[in-house]
């Protein structure tokens, strides 16, 4: 499943979330190791993981050794279009004000 | 400015006059300077006006002459206005579906040297989610696409 970029964002809009997204940026990690670190219990952490995930910004993967450990990642998608969403705004305002700055400084010479 | 950094975007642009000018010509003759065309009107190819009127409450709204009459398009509602320093704006242009709530836009008007540096950040992106039906179908791309910033049909 591919989710809609308002989710992405929306899975960001937490102080929580984007501290996990800053720990995994690092490297790979259970999620008991990210809800000790951030001291929380692993049920609140399992439900931020749950729309980090919904929101298509983590995945999980087991290993090997022990079915029942789950190591969270991120996945780089997401980041790039939202990356690709707000350059695209970034652009518009861009245009919108070099527009706006010729408009002001031709008039100011013709005065 | 109150703005989350991962969705929000800032630009500046510095111009050579002082800040009272770049006020007033940016909201009183908005019209002259804002950018013509499908991609930044919600007039396209027909004639039509876009206004501020300003003050708190005053809308960010184009009238659209077409071969089927003459309406209003409200894009927006301005939520601060602070002259020659600064004004802000909710921005939701008519694609946004019906639950979606306002993005924002706050400009900015800095004296630097004998000009001016504008700052203009639009915000809020995170919370604009959309439940509408319409999105069933498409993937993610698609939808912010249809989305849009601006009129593009």
């Amino acid at each position: 499943m591919k989710p809609a970029l308002p989710e992405t964002f929306a899975a960001l809009s937490d102080p929580i979330r984007m501290a996990v997204i800053a720990m995994l940026s690092q490297e790979p990690r259970r999620a008991g190791e990210l809800a000790a670190s951030l001291d929380m219990s692993p049920a609140a952490m399992s439900r931020h993981l749950r729309i980090l995930r919904r929101g298509g910004l983590v995945a999980e993967a087991g290993i090997a050794e022990d079915a029942r450990v789950r190591i969270y990642h991120l996945r780089q998608a997401p980041f790039d279009q939202m990356h690709g969403w707000l350059e695209d705004v970034r652009r518009f305002w861009a245009g919108q004000l070099d527009s706006f700055k010729q408009h002001v400084e031709k008039k100011r010479r013709t005065k | 400015m109150r703005s989350k950094p991962f969705d929000s975007v800032r630009v500046t642009v510095t111009l050579r006059a002082d800040p009272a000018t770049a006020f007033s010509v940016f909201t009183w003759e908005t019209d002259l300077w804002w950018r013509k065309g499908p991609k930044f009107r919600a007039s396209g190819a027909h004639p039509g006006l876009l206004i501020f009127e300003p003050g708190v409450g005053g809308r960010l709204i184009e009238t659209v002459d077409s071969p089927s009459g003459s309406r209003g398009v409200v894009t927006g509602e301005i939520t601060a206005w602070d002259p020659p320093a600064r004004f802000a704006f909710t921005w939701r242009p008519p694609n946004f579906a019906p639950a979606d709530p306002s993005t924002i836009v706050e400009v900015s008007f800095d004296p630097v040297g004998s000009g001016t540096r504008v700052t203009l950040v639009h915000s809020g992106w995170s919370e604009v989610r959309d439940r509408h039906p319409v999105r069933h179908g498409l993937d993610g791309e698609a939808f912010v696409r249809m989305k849009g910033l601006w009129w593009v049909s």
